[in-house]
């Protein structure tokens, strides 16, 4: 009978043993092929956002992140890994951003790559519109959900006004509270306690399963952005300065804004303001209001986390199209306001690098379409970032201030001109 | 507290293994732990409806059982007595109407109907037979507990396989000697890694990695009214998809029940090896193609031989044919891609015994080879595969 029992049970009990031996084990991967992280660093998609191989081995071969939303997948010419590519820059920008991420999400996805960031350099382009009355939107915060990267965060968090403050705000999101054992330690963060130790033992266990899973299972295969980028870069000349460069893009500009009065991409016009939907836009963004919101709080968890791995960062606040506001409705004044309240919450702590381009939004060219920058916003982005990039790296004296966690920050006015 | 839904993800087998624990080494030793049983069943079923956005539907199940109960309970009291037609057709009608209602509301509304909850397509099911069987005298008394326990059987309460009460009670009245049991635990284990197999692996492959993209692509090409090759490839996809998910969950419930010492009927048997379409609903979700066999098919021939309605035998078929597949279509739901599906299969089954017949006027001169039988499966395949394209509900979305 025993005999029969272990003919039956013993396979499964084998297979068992030996698969969660193979997920708990310290694994190490092969270092990915430079083509690999090529492809990886223009992907913006999920795996490579909430996974970690990719980053970090990027960051190990010399990358520089920069991080942002939506504009990062406007790869004209112009765009930052066009002419790195082309002009043999000393960097490779590593993009980390797509459609919806926001703080919160960039903060979370950043943690196993900010130790490899320490004493180094970064650019950062951070979008107003994600500075909105309810921060950020929970199905994209769910969609780039990493449990890889919180749990790491979760492990290393301590009892301080940030990390509290982050383990609340991600308890507020469904992808999160869906997942009981970081449900759990978030409670205990977010309450001052210590995680408790059989619950730290099995976030590890858990940490390690996911570390392998990463390494085994990211696979990066060719993706579209890669052949878009390789076709802005044949676009460019093979030397140009940056002047040289706006003109150029002045003209690129103009020959794919033709169908429209806004200066929109005319493809982009056609196929999201086309068939009588542009009429419907007029007056729609009267009540928008960037002023006040958890966004500030929680970008202030990056600033906190720059500033622990004293990393260096140009920061860049991009404007929104002049006529399409003019358009819709939206309010200048207030735009300018919540501008202000954002550079005050960087300089006031040693923050300087800031390009601060909100009011150039009516630069012919400057834009690609309603709220994303493009041909000649990437060259003036390009005349920024390309010398800070250049130079060798100076110290940075950042000095934070708690304020910025409270409510009365959030529902701050910061009155702007 | 969320609730649990059955077989979704492979955490659930390893609660209700560990649930089932005291169960299993009780049938070990030859002893069944009824109230255990029953106790872990509740208590499952329970969290199935756990949560704010389910409960209505666990209220809807209590009230439903009840109401099943006392139906069952008071015709099987009439039928000591009495055996009068009209009160047999009132008892199936009355049997029918909750599910009727949940069917026929999204007809009439966007809110789906109060009296639904997961799974009471298959508690009808065997609510309907006990009736027929209590109708027929194969079955003289229905004890409420054993009629419960039939109905609410945990392993395949959301859907099926559909046992049949005499068969099922039998199974739990004999407790299995201890071979017999490790054999149906070695056959639980196959069933359930062949349904990991088939659920988490390739359903998961056709359904969440491969129907996007063809959906996507098959979008993209629409706007002409032929069959474009992504809208073919579509139908593959969804065709697979189709079989793995739901095979896969039968096996799942298939391998729970013998955990329990219960041989639940099997409900797939490599369906798309059937060399024509009456050979393909052999093997396609078996239980419930046999209910429609025994419980509509083979009543209304028998009706219409007995009054005489129709003289010509194949005839008969024809219409039982129809009837049949158009029920199971409105079952489905009452959309015009459900009732088609039911048309298209009753249409095919006759065009099947034609060729049969005809094919037997020729034996002689008739090739029939393993080339033949290959062609037979092939067409067989793609004519099913067709027919999911209908149920899928696409083309409504294509065209």
């Amino acid at each position: 009978m025993k005999r029969r029992v272990w003919q039956l049970f013993g396979p499964v009990a084998i297979a068992a043993g030996l698969t969660l031996a193979l997920f708990l084990a310290p694994l190490s991967f092969k270092r990915m092929s430079p083509a690999a992280v090529r492809s990886a660093s223009v992907a913006m998609s999920p795996t490579v956002l909430a996974g970690a191989r990719a980053k970090n081995q990027a960051l190990a071969q010399g990358a520089v992140p920069f991080f942002g939303s939506s504009e990062l997948s406007r790869l004209d010419p112009f765009h930052p890994s066009a002419l790195a590519t082309r002009y043999h820059r000393n960097y490779r920008p590593f993009l980390i951003g797509a459609p919806g991420t926001q703080s919160l999400t960039q903060f979370i996805n950043a943690q196993t790559m900010l130790p490899k960031l320490r004493h180094k350099k970064a650019v950062f382009i951070v979008s107003m519109q994600w500075f909105t009355r309810r921060g950020v939107m929970r199905p994209a915060f769910d969609y780039f959900y990493s449990p890889l990267e919180t749990v790491t965060w979760v492990l290393g968090a301590k009892n301080t006004v940030a990390d509290r403050y982050a383990a609340r705000r991600l308890l507020c999101m469904q992808a999160v509270k869906k997942d009981q054992t970081v449900k759990s330690a978030l409670l205990q963060v977010a309450a001052g306690q210590k995680i408790s130790r059989p619950l730290r033992l099995l976030l590890e266990a858990r940490l390690q399963i996911l570390h392998n899973e990463d390494g085994l299972f990211s696979h990066f295969t060719v993706n579209p952005h890669e052949r878009e980028l390789a076709k802005s870069v044949r676009q460019l000349p093979a030397t140009a300065t940056n002047d040289q460069l706006d003109a150029l893009a002045a003209k690129v500009g103009a020959a794919h804004t033709r169908n429209n009065s806004f200066g929109i991409d005319d493809h982009f016009f056609s196929s999201r303001l086309g068939e009588g939907r542009l009429a419907k836009m007029r007056g729609k963004q009267r009540g928008f209001d960037y002023r006040f919101g958890p966004e500030y709080s929680d970008f202030q968890l990056l600033l906190t986390a720059f500033a622990r791995y004293d990393v260096d960062v140009q920061f860049v606040i991009p404007p929104i199209n002049a006529k399409w506001a003019a358009y819709t409705g939206l309010s200048e004044a207030k735009l300018h306001q919540a501008v202000e309240k954002l550079r005050v919450q960087l300089q006031g702590q040693g923050f300087n690098r800031v390009l601060d381009l909100s009011r150039d939004g009516s630069r012919p060219y400057f834009m690609q379409d309603t709220i994303h920058i493009g041909w000649r916003g990437w060259v003036r982005v390009d005349r920024t970032v390309a010398p800070f990039l250049a130079a060798p790296r100076r110290p940075v004296s950042y000095h934070l201030n708690p304020q910025f966690y409270t409510k009365s920050w959030r529902d701050a006015v910061v009155s702007g001109n | 507290m969320s609730p649990l839904s059955p077989y979704a993800d492979p955490k659930y087998f390893l609660i209700l293994l560990v649930a089932l624990i005291p169960v299993i080494v009780g049938l070990w030793h030859g002893h069944r732990l009824r109230y255990w049983e029953s106790g872990v069943a509740l208590v499952f079923i329970a969290w199935m409806f756990a949560g704010p956005h389910k409960w209505h539907e666990g209220v809807a199940l209590i009230a439903y059982v009840i109401f099943q109960l006392a139906l069952v309970e008071g015709y099987a009291h009439y039928r000591k007595a009495h055996n009068q037609t009209p009160t047999f057709v009132l008892a199936v009608l009355a049997s029918i109407a909750p599910l009727a209602v949940v069917k026929l509301t999204p007809v009439f509304s966007v809110q789906p109907s109060l009296l639904g909850f997961l799974g009471i397509s298959y508690l009808t099911f065997k609510s309907v037979q006990v009736i027929m069987e209590l109708r027929d005298g194969a079955l003289k008394a229905v004890p409420p507990v054993a009629f419960l326990r039939f109905l609410l059987f945990l392993p395949t309460i959301s859907s099926g396989p559909i046992d049949r009460f005499r068969r099922f009670q039998k199974d739990y009245d004999a407790v299995p000697t201890q071979d017999a049991y490790l054999e149906m635990l070695g056959r639980a284990l196959k069933s359930v890694m062949l349904g990991f197999g088939y659920k988490f692996v390739l359903g998961y492959l056709f359904g969440t990695v491969m129907l996007p993209q063809v959906t996507q692509a098959a979008m993209a090409a629409r706007g002409t009214w032929a069959l474009t090759w992504p809208l073919i490839g579509y139908m593959y996809t969804y065709s697979m998809y189709l079989f793995f998910d739901f095979a896969g969950y039968s096996l799942f419930a298939v391998g729970m029940s013998l955990v329990m010492g219960i041989d639940t009927p099997v409900n797939f048997n490599k369906p798309f090896a059937a060399g024509n379409i009456k050979e393909f609903w052999n093997r396609w979700h078996m239980t419930l193609s046999f209910w429609f066999r025994d419980f509509i098919f083979m009543r209304v021939t028998f009706f219409i031989m007995k009054h005489k309605l129709i003289k010509n035998r194949i005839r008969v078929s024809q219409v039982a044919y129809l009837i049949n597949f158009l029920i199971m279509g409105f079952w489905h739901g009452v959309t015009w891609y459900y009732i088609v599906y039911g048309l298209f299969h009753a249409g095919a089954i006759i065009i099947n015994d034609y060729w049969l017949r005809y094919k037997k006027k020729h034996r002689a001169t008739m090739p029939h080879n393993q080339w033949t039988q290959a062609l037979a499966v092939v067409i067989t395949f793609n004519v099913v595969c067709f027919s999911f394209l209908i149920f899928s509900g696409f083309l409504g979305q294509v065209f």
